[in-house]
């Protein structure tokens, strides 16, 4: 521990299991909360998670006036894989928990005290507040505003593709601060108290048909000063850490199809389906078939090796990629889902569940290709920051935010 | 079969990297695959006296008794630089035909020579249909004694160089392997002007040549050595798509038009964000054949074929945006992207289209 009396390997690992043989009994079932519709933790997972801070599993990484234990990433492994191996949450969220993550990094005294152990126990709800309708792709021109007031800053703006914004305590906001020093340098950090008057949450429908995401619409909302992350103007190097945080756990996976209805387990769901329609014969579809599958697995090779080089201490280039195979992946997946169905996938709804999951999957394979960083915007980066391209020059850098051009 | 630690694997690779940046420099390769035989004998010598050329031949013939990562880690090599060697041919594709058929006396008279890299043998495979598969072979053998071979063998890999030849044929009780004097009478090596520059092929027809009969399963032991052959072609064409993209990356950061160098705009970036993706892959596949390959795991059927598509799209592609990327200093002669381009068309061919391979990939999956 970080007071000078280290643990071995074996006597933590005699501890955690001690512990959990000791406290932790299967949660019930939750009900499949469909994405941000709602903040779903239960009062038994809440109690499990109290327990587990309380223990000071939580996050062993950090210093113990935290919750933690002051121990090195290795030791804190050990801690995640004897909850994973009884399958008990809550561990490691000094690794995964965006929010907890970002606070102690850049919160204030006051803030830390008041929300670390809440967020650890996950008994307050958190949203984003980055996107706005005029800032996507370049999120460092948002214009959303805050203005101080006293001991207070009064917020103005707008915001999107907010997932859990209905059930949400506080907001990760960023909002612009200072008009008159360039886009990057006039952005603060906020957490935003959700449950007050300015702030209006309105469901958006997207193409699936479902609704995960909100427009958030906020009018002479009050942020408490003690609520803002570093400094003022600091907003963007915050965000750039949660932002990681928020990528480290990412792009691990896609949802599949929705439908519910049973897909072969037992081999690559696409031979099955192919199977299932009598159309595995057909050579044009079989060179098809050959290649989507071939995508996926060299994906999950390029994922081993990227791994297998970090443990060794070497960075590899591969990891950014990820993102990027899966868009295809998941793009040329749907496509060839479709082209098995063939007329079939005309239809819709519960009835006809192969041509529901299809054009689903054809529709829901914009939310990686978009989300998170267009395939574009992934291009660029992998192609300035892995490749060492130069940059497109940028007109609006280094001049006052004020004179940025915008399109509205 | 036994298999270096990986430092030495490490270290072999690092030692035929640096002899190849030495005597494989491009000016090496053009004087080289113009020349008749299309290899540096001396080149080849010293990649012998390192092992390369008995890689995979067994200690007790004077290998160095590796395997497919081995293997593999040493074509990445030798692709980057696009070495002209009758590696492939000799010490891949004949030592790993005649190992998988385990004729001993065969082996001891020829692996020695071919682990020196003083024996050059090469195996006729497929006829003029130009698959490489049981059902492409058209040579047939007589009854007689000693067997007599007719017919012909097409796209004969280093056919024109070979001091041996090893030619899959129809015998009356099926599929054999013999073993064939170049210098017969009854056999004609016709060199084929190749469009890749940096191989050599031969059509090879036999009248009445005078065959030796190896013992062995020929089905089995022909795959097993395609195998081995297509784990070498896809580090060879991983190491030589890494290699094009960085000299393609290194020009787009410094040749500059509209007062820009070209990689600061996104046609290019994008172009070449989605290379690296594919270069990264083939990468991933080609090792990850290798590895399944060496541990005999059940499954290395997909993960060879998966390899062969992948990396020979991803090396076509690479070579063929990476002259697009270029402009038209690309389109010049003396500009190496050709070259690789050549290969990588030449490389997606040998032992079977990527379509096929996919089929096979299909089938390995259980479809």
């Amino acid at each position: 521990m970080a007071d000078g009396n280290p643990v071995n390997d074996t006597a933590l690992r005699d501890e955690v299991r001690a512990w959990l043989a000791a406290n932790w009994k299967e949660l019930p079932k939750q009900k499949a909360g469909a994405g941000g519709a709602g903040w779903t933790v239960s009062e038994e997972q809440k109690a499990w998670l109290a327990k587990v801070v309380e223990a000071r599993w939580a996050a062993p990484r950090w210093p113990e006036e935290w919750y933690g234990r002051g121990l090195q990433d290795a030791q804190a492994r050990i801690i995640e894989r004897e909850f994973a191996a009884v399958g008990a949450p809550g561990a490691g969220q000094d690794r995964t928990n965006l929010w907890a993550n970002t606070l102690l990094a850049g919160g204030s005294e006051a803030l830390k005290q008041k929300l670390i152990g809440p967020l650890l126990r996950q008994e307050v709800g958190m949203c984003l507040l980055y996107s706005e309708p005029g800032a996507g792709s370049d999120l460092a021109g948002i214009r959303t505003r805050a203005e101080r007031s006293g001991d207070h800053y009064v917020v103005n703006g707008q915001k999107v593709w907010t997932s859990g914004a209905a059930t949400a305590d506080y907001g990760m906001l960023i909002a612009r601060t200072d008009w008159d020093v360039p886009k990057h340098a006039g952005i603060s950090f906020f957490f935003l108290p959700m449950k007050q008057p300015g702030v209006e949450v309105r469901p958006l429908r997207q193409i699936t048909d479902e609704s995960h995401f909100n427009e958030v619409f906020i009018t002479d909302a009050i942020v408490p000063e003690e609520n803002l992350l570093k400094g003022l103007g600091e907003g963007w190097g915050v965000l750039q850490t949660a932002l990681a945080y928020e990528r480290s756990v990412m792009g691990e996976g896609a949802r599949g199809p929705r439908s519910g209805a049973a897909e072969s387990k037992t081999e690559e769901p696409l031979i099955a389906l192919a199977r299932e329609a009598g159309r595995l014969g057909d050579p044009l579809l079989r060179q098809d078939l050959a290649r989507v599958i071939g995508y996926k697995r060299l994906n999950a090779l390029n994922t081993a090796r990227a791994k297998a080089n970090l443990a060794q201490g070497t960075s590899s280039p591969v990891m950014s990629l990820g993102k990027l195979a899966m868009s295809r992946i998941l793009h040329e997946e749907a496509r060839v889902r479709a082209e098995i169905l063939g007329a079939g996938s005309l239809l819709e709804g519960a009835n006809y569940p192969r041509a529901e999951d299809a054009n689903f999957l054809a529709l829901n394979a914009y939310f990686t290709s978009i989300g998170g960083g267009t395939d574009q915007i992934q291009r660029n980066i992998i192609g300035e920051r892995v490749l060492g391209l130069p940059k497109e020059p940028e007109v609006d850098r280094d001049i006052p935010f004020r004179d940025v051009k915008s399109g509205r | 079969m036994a298999t270096l630690s990986v430092e030495e694997r490490t270290a072999l690779q690092d030692a035929v990297i640096r002899l190849l940046a030495d005597k494989s420099t491009e000016a090496d390769v053009r004087r080289v695959m113009e020349s008749e035989r299309g290899y540096d004998p001396e080149l080849w010598s010293q990649l012998a006296d390192m092992g390369v050329a008995g890689l995979i031949v067994e200690e007790a013939f004077g290998g160095a008794g590796a395997g497919p990562l081995e293997l593999e880690a040493v074509t990445e090599a030798a692709g980057a630089v696009l070495l002209c060697s009758p590696l492939l041919a000799s010490s891949v594709l004949a030592a790993a035909l005649l190992q998988a058929l385990g004729d001993e006396e065969a082996k001891a008279r020829l692996l020695p020579g071919i682990a020196a890299g003083t024996l050059i043998a090469t195996v006729a495979l497929t006829g003029d249909t130009g698959t490489w598969t049981e059902e492409g072979v058209s040579v047939t053998a007589s009854k007689a004694a000693p067997p007599l071979l007719a017919g012909a063998a097409n796209y004969v890999i280093h056919g024109q160089n070979a001091d041996v030849l090893l030619v899959l044929a129809r015998a009356e009780d099926g599929l054999a392997v013999f073993e064939v004097d170049p210098k017969d009478s009854g056999v004609t090596i016709e060199a084929l002007p190749t469009f890749d520059h940096t191989l050599r092929l031969a059509r090879v027809v036999f009248d009445k040549a005078a065959g030796r009969r190896l013992q062995g399963k020929a089905g089995a032991a022909m795959r097993s050595a395609l195998d081995m052959a297509l784990v070498a072609l896809a580090g060879e064409q991983a190491g030589a798509s890494q290699r094009c993209l960085e000299f393609t990356i290194d020009y787009a950061k410094n040749r500059y038009q509209f007062g820009r160098a070209i990689g600061s705009f996104q046609a290019i970036k994008h172009m070449a964000a989605d290379l690296l993706l594919e270069t990264e892959s083939a990468i991933s596949a080609a090792r990850h054949a290798a590895a399944k390959l060496a541990e005999g795991a059940k499954d290395a059927d997909a993960a060879v074929s998966l390899a062969a598509f992948a990396c020979a799209e991803a090396f076509t592609r690479t070579t063929a945006d990476a002259i697009q990327m270029h402009g038209g200093i690309a389109f010049t002669w003396d500009h190496p992207a050709h070259l690789y381009l050549r290969r990588a068309r030449a490389d997606a061919q040998l032992f079977g289209a990527p379509a096929v391979h996919r089929e096979r990939f299909l089938q390995a999956l259980g479809a």
